[in-house]
């Protein structure tokens, strides 16, 4: 994931852009290089995006479009069926409910936090970067290793949790946190929360860093409160800041598949899947086991999760906000 | 109005590069080519499960080896975790780059896409005669042996000794109502589980086989799916009962067959059924003192164990037979097959095998009951589809009504076939 969100880097939109420049003769002068010399630049990016995007993108479409045997042996075209057995699948609703629930939770769960978070990491206290550090370490790890711990954190015979609260007399029993249907997306909603707080922490840090302290001096100055001074000057100031967090934690929440899988392991069934599970378990697991089904639902995911981000940007107003 | 788009592009890029990061590990490799187009293929691919991590990659790089320095063929050998090899062999079929041999828990689907070399083209006579009939009954289909097995196991009760004596259980139960007593006993004198009962979508099929053979019943008799017959109505009512009276562990539809023998392995549970593997982590660990038997039938007639065998299969590929009826000489000798499951505690297949492992004492228990074994039936295709149908559904009759659970297991068995 970290590595990914590299590619975004262009639209940071505290980057400082170069001021378009008076119009020179071609391929000489600061700033302008000759096509050929441009290309050769872009070429090892533009060969990664059509082999790591666009082949597989087209190679997606294409399986979600064939019929395949149990095996993966390619048996002919499958028209639109794909599709349609994928939208009428009976736990589709469900599937797409637990999709809902599991990216606003965690996305506005992180958000929230994450201000909070950050709003302490900018002041100046001893040992300030140790809990910056700290902060990076649930980012560090393998989004695996992570789910595995909270598993084993989360158990119900030997987990820490259950053993802590049965001993400080708050339940009686141990609680399946995994197991037990009205636990099951909380515990994973915790666990996606966690991972996602150092990434959109730090977004923030970056956003309340580039703040000019004047501006808050000033408010101070006019009489402004603690409240109105955070509510009216600083919160405007970060919602570029604000906008690049959604967007991102969406995608890559939408898009987690260690968490769920992981955690949700032991429970039969789609009852706790996302779309991202139930397009594996399509695949692999489920009585189905067809490629051509879980490549329609890859299609459709990328289709949704644009969808979503272009709503949300049209909604923002993105255009003025990350001018 | 340049940056508008500069940035609609870079999410974009973005929205499609994580979405295609988000679905999880896609087998990338394909190095299933073996010099296809060759006209004899002097070199042949095997696609191995990972039984062990200290063992599996170990034995086949020293089969690869022997096999070299006999044939001068090569083999390249790709080893690959349970968790991933479904992916793996998938994705290369897709691609129509199988591996030469590959080595699953299922084959039936493969045989009837009419991929893989039956016995009288890959497998030497004398081969065929000392696997044990049980196997080559189930590695048939359509009356052709495709299924090669590469070793077995064999399901017994695994008995906590130590629960047992603080319960005053003198022996393992030989009747179901002994096992329902016992589990009882352990439960109400000790506090631990008394049974623990996986039925989680990691194996439930496994779980459930070991009980309904043991109950007089089958998942398919003479051709026609049983999976709803009263016998197994009978038995998933029973299981549902054990886990009401509370003498299994908690949640039994959620619990994995790893985490049930965790429990055993911690002390925390009298009485789980387990196979040779578990036997060989708690004697390392020694913290457990226990005892195996034969699990017990409804009635107290003679037990009936549940066997698995995983296979080894060859894909039809042109100018790879060869070396491929090579590759089987090399594994069934004595020293390969032997070697290989005694290193990773199954066990064998053959006739001599059986002979070979009878000097351990602590095998005896499962080589009396295997050549009687019952498996699933892996020679139906079917069965490929209706094993994951039984993973993600068996578990809610614990919840529900065992009978439906099981009739809507028939329908989809029967309109799949």
């Amino acid at each position: 994931m970290t590595a990914t969100g590299d590619v975004l880097a262009p639209s940071d939109p505290s980057a400082p852009r170069t001021p378009p420049r008076p119009r020179r003769r071609r391929g000489a002068g600061v700033g302008r290089v000759h096509p050929a010399v441009a290309f050769l630049w872009l070429s090892p990016a533009v060969a990664l995006i059509i082999g790591v995007v666009l082949f597989p993108a087209v190679m997606l479409v294409r399986a979600s479009r064939s019929e395949y045997s149990i095996t993966g042996l390619y048996q002919g075209s499958a028209g639109w069926d794909n599709y349609a057995k994928v939208l009428s699948y009976p736990d589709l609703p469900v599937v797409l409910r637990n999709t809902v629930v599991w990216v606003v939770a965690v996305v506005a769960l992180t958000i929230l936090i994450s201000l909070a978070l950050a709003q302490l990491l900018v002041k100046d206290f001893p040992g300030r970067r140790y809990v910056r550090w700290a902060v990076i370490v649930p980012w560090a790890a393998s989004l695996v290793i992570t789910s595995q711990l909270f598993v084993l954190l989360y158990d119900y015979n030997y987990g820490l949790i259950n053993h802590v609260l049965t001993g400080l007399h708050v339940i009686d029993t141990p609680i399946s946190f995994l197991g037990d249907d009205r636990f099951t997306m909380a515990s994973m909603v915790v666990v996606g929360v966690f991972v996602s707080l150092p990434f959109t922490t730090f977004v923030f840090i970056a956003g309340l860093s580039a703040i000019p302290a004047e501006v808050v001096e000033a408010a101070e100055v006019d009489g402004a409160s603690p409240w109105q001074r955070w509510r009216m000057i600083i919160l405007p100031l970060l919602r570029p800041a604000l906008l690049i967090a959604t967007v991102l934690n969406t995608i890559y929440v939408f898009n987690s598949f260690p968490i769920i899988y992981t955690l949700n392991d032991r429970n039969p069934g789609f009852g706790h899947d996302t779309l991202i599970t139930f397009m594996y378990k399509l695949a692999f697991k489920s009585q189905e086991k067809d490629v051509g089904m879980s490549a329609a639902t890859g299609v459709l995911n990328v289709l949704v999760i644009l969808v979503v981000v272009m709503v949300y940007l049209k909604i923002v107003d993105w255009r003025e906000e990350t001018r | 109005m340049r940056r508008h788009t500069m940035l609609t592009g870079a999410l974009a890029t973005g929205v499609l590069v994580l979405t295609a990061c988000g679905g999880g590990t896609g087998a990338g490799d394909a190095s299933g080519g073996s010099g296809d187009d060759a006209e004899k293929a002097t070199t042949i691919s095997l696609m191995a499960a990972e039984y062990s991590k200290d063992n599996t990659k170990a034995f086949w790089d020293s089969f690869a080896a022997a096999y070299e320095e006999k044939y001068g063929y090569t083999l390249e050998v790709n080893v690959v975790s349970w968790d991933n090899i479904d992916q793996q062999s998938s994705t290369m079929i897709q691609n129509n780059q199988p591996p030469d041999i590959l080595n699953l828990n299922a084959y039936a689907s493969y045989a009837k896409d009419d991929l893989l070399y039956d016995s009288d083209q890959v497998l030497p006579a004398e081969v065929k005669s000392d696997i044990l009939p049980t196997f080559v009954k189930y590695g048939t289909y359509d009356g052709k042996f495709y299924g090669f097995p590469d070793l077995s196991s064999a399901r017994a009760l695994f008995y906590n000794e130590d629960l047992f004596q603080k319960a005053g259980i003198s022996g393992p139960p030989t009747t179901w109502d002994e096992l329902e007593a016992d589990a009882k006993a352990v439960k109400d004198k000790t506090g631990d589980v008394g049974y623990a009962m996986p039925l989680g979508p990691e194996e439930s099929q496994g779980e459930f086989s070991m009980w309904l053979f043991n109950n007089g019943g089958d998942w398919k008799n003479e051709g026609d799916w049983v999976i709803d017959s009263e016998k197994n109505v009978q038995t998933l009512e029973f299981m549902k009962k054990l886990a009401d009276e509370g003498v299994t562990q908690n949640n039994p539809a959620r619990t994995n067959r790893a985490d049930a023998f965790d429990l055993f392995s911690s002390g925390k549970a009298g009485m789980v059924v387990g196979f040779s593997p578990l036997a060989a982590t708690l004697d390392e660990a020694g913290t457990v003192k226990y005892g195996v038997a034969p699990f017990p039938s409804n009635d107290g007639s003679e037990s009936k164990t549940f066997g698995v065998t995983d296979y080894l299969m060859a894909f039809k590929k042109p100018g790879n037979e060869d070396a491929v009826k090579a590759f089987y000489e090399l594994y069934y000798s004595q020293d390969q097959i032997n070697t290989f499951i005694e290193k990773e505690g199954f066990l064998p297949v053959t006739q001599s095998g059986v002979e070979y492992f009878q000097k351990d004492d602590k095998l005896t228990v499962y080589l009396d009951t295997l050549p009687n074994a019952r498996l699933t039936p892996t020679d139906d295709p079917t069965w490929d589809k209706i094993k994951l149908a039984v993973q993600q559904n068996l578990g809610s009759a614990m919840s529900g009504d065992p009978k439906s659970v099981l009739e809507k297991l028939q329908q989809t068995a029967e309109s799949e076939s």
